[in-house]
């Protein structure tokens, strides 16, 4: 996996960005969360951005889920 | 893998021309974003022929219009309260606040989403982690904790470090002073002007600051971090390192921080922030080594899109290579030199309230310090500073006035300041930004009708 930059992030990095990627597609799409795990997965979404926008993958905007 | 000393140690070491890619990439984001989420950016970016294709380099950043704080004010005041500037719906917000104020303006409101959040503490860390600060540390914070943003963030990426924090909202200075002692705090964040006022408490209470466990202390809200002889008298006093940092409410966190290597200015996060550097007047850029005025564009907070801010802050841009951290973030050469507003024009000659600090600070035995214009007569302009000067025998107090009132003038062109003594505790304390200069003058020829600047 490259980055914007085109450089090839580490297992590690590559690792963190898959949750997310997760995350947020299951946040999105699935409406059978209870209000702790919605909100606690929206509260690690916020964090794991940081994570995905420092590794260069612009990840855009969370509004619309909430986050 | 051993520990790193950067934060971010693919960003804040990368060659210039990358920075100038990522910053590119991410500038044609925040354009189309603001531009289908703000009709009222919308607007003016057609107007001034702007759009996210057109946006090819950072040459065309200065195609887009430039945003001043009375646009933003105008702005809210026709649409409130936070004007037709939010990109997301206002419930979609998990934070609100608001800038400190100043007299006869009108606060600017904020709102963050929850990643928006997140990344003002992210900010923060740069600055933290970049002066040292660790997880086995402790970190004490005197911070009113209100709506003024302040050091919510820095609050924040303490925990997220992983430190131990201690908020000290809501305390005297003297509880302050003895939770720093009783917990061992190794890290004190406040304003420079409240980091000198908690050593002068205690002394007070006959507590040695310099022999405690203070190692670091972060300081923001004041331009005086950066000046140096306030800074030696702050490090003197606790015993400790100090390091400058510098935010505002309008992009929610800092921009700038001071490394390790304490380099006599602060790092741009430059993977966050594009700055620019202008004349003041005339809006075109200064080079390097230059002071002029620093205009904001930050890729952080979505909420309400910032481009190219004019925030009134003077600066002096220098290269990276000012530094020996290794970090390739450009640099602001003692921090933020004051604000484009600031200066007083006092018989001809400008005044600057940090430069007439930056000289009494030289001044071990004065406590603190107020700067006074008023109008002699009704009809000449003076200057005064009135100074206190605890436990001075009379030689050694008439000494120092004379001392002070001498460096003053030199360094203003021949300026005749009055420096007079205040009494011990006259003086007003702060906690958050210092006002210390007051100005009464009136209008010459009037029958005492007040200066509007």
């Amino acid at each position: 996996m490259r980055n914007a930059m085109g450089v090839e992030l580490t297992a590690g990095e590559q690792a963190l960005v898959e949750c997310y990627q997760t995350l947020v597609r299951t946040l999105r799409e699935r409406d059978d969360l209870p209000p702790f795990a919605r909100r606690n997965g929206l509260k690690a979404v916020a964090a794991l951005w940081q994570v995905v926008n420092g590794l260069d993958l612009d990840p855009g905007q969370l509004y619309d889920i909430g986050a | 893998m051993p520990e790193s000393t950067y934060w971010n140690p693919r960003h804040e070491t990368m060659p210039r021309d990358q920075i100038e890619a990522l910053q590119t990439r991410k500038l044609k984001n925040l354009v189309a974003w603001t531009q289908a989420s703000v009709p009222w950016h919308a607007a003016r970016f057609s107007k001034a022929g702007v759009s996210a294709d057109s946006i090819g380099g950072l040459k065309d950043l200065q195609r887009i219009p430039m945003m001043t704080r009375d646009e933003w004010m105008q702005a809210q005041l026709q649409s409130p309260p936070y004007g037709p500037l939010l990109a997301a719906p206002e419930e979609k917000a998990v934070r609100y606040h608001l800038t400190s104020g100043t007299t006869g303006r009108i606060p600017l409101q904020v709102l963050d989403g929850m990643k928006d959040w997140e990344w003002i503490a992210e900010m923060w860390c740069y600055g933290f982690w970049g002066f040292g600060v660790r997880p086995s540390d402790i970190v004490f914070f005197a911070f009113s904790y209100g709506t003024f943003v302040g050091f919510w963030g820095a609050h924040y990426a303490c925990e997220k470090i992983g430190c131990l924090v201690l908020p000290g909202g809501n305390m005297t200075t003297e509880a302050r002073v003895k939770q720093i002692m009783n917990m061992k705090a190794t890290v004190v964040c406040s304003t420079p002007t409240y980091a000198l006022r908690m050593a002068q408490e205690a002394k007070t209470m006959g507590v040695d600051l310099a022999a405690g466990p203070v190692k670091r202390l972060i300081l923001s809200g004041e331009p005086a971090g950066s000046i140096p002889a306030t800074k030696r008298l702050i490090e003197e006093e606790w015993g400790a390192r100090a390091a400058d940092t510098a935010g505002m409410t309008e992009v929610g966190t800092i921009m700038i921080f001071e490394c390790s290597k304490q380099p006599g200015g602060t790092h741009i996060i430059e993977d966050h922030y594009i700055e620019e550097v202008v004349n003041p007047d005339t809006g075109e850029p200064v080079p390097y080594g230059e002071m002029g005025e620093r205009l904001i564009t930050s890729f952080g907070r979505g909420f309400i899109p910032v481009l190219r801010y004019r925030t009134r802050d003077l600066v002096v841009r220098v290269p990276a290579s000012h530094c020996s951290c290794g970090r390739t973030f450009d640099l602001y050469e003692g921090g933020i030199r004051g604000r484009v507003d600031d200066m007083k024009l006092v018989r001809g000659t400008n005044v600057y309230p940090r430069a007439v600090e930056a000289i009494v600070r030289e001044f071990k035995e004065i406590d603190e310090f107020r700067i006074r214009l008023y109008t002699a007569d009704g009809r000449q302009d003076e200057i005064e500073v009135l100074v206190e000067i605890p436990g001075g025998d009379g030689a050694q107090t008439e000494r120092i006035l004379k001392n002070l009132s001498t460096s003053l003038s030199e360094a203003h062109e021949g300026l005749r300041f009055g420096v007079k003594k205040a009494e011990d505790g006259s003086l007003p304390r702060f906690e958050l930004k210092a006002k210390r200069l007051q100005d009464d003058r009136i209008v010459i020829g009037t029958a005492g009708e007040r200066r509007s600047t």
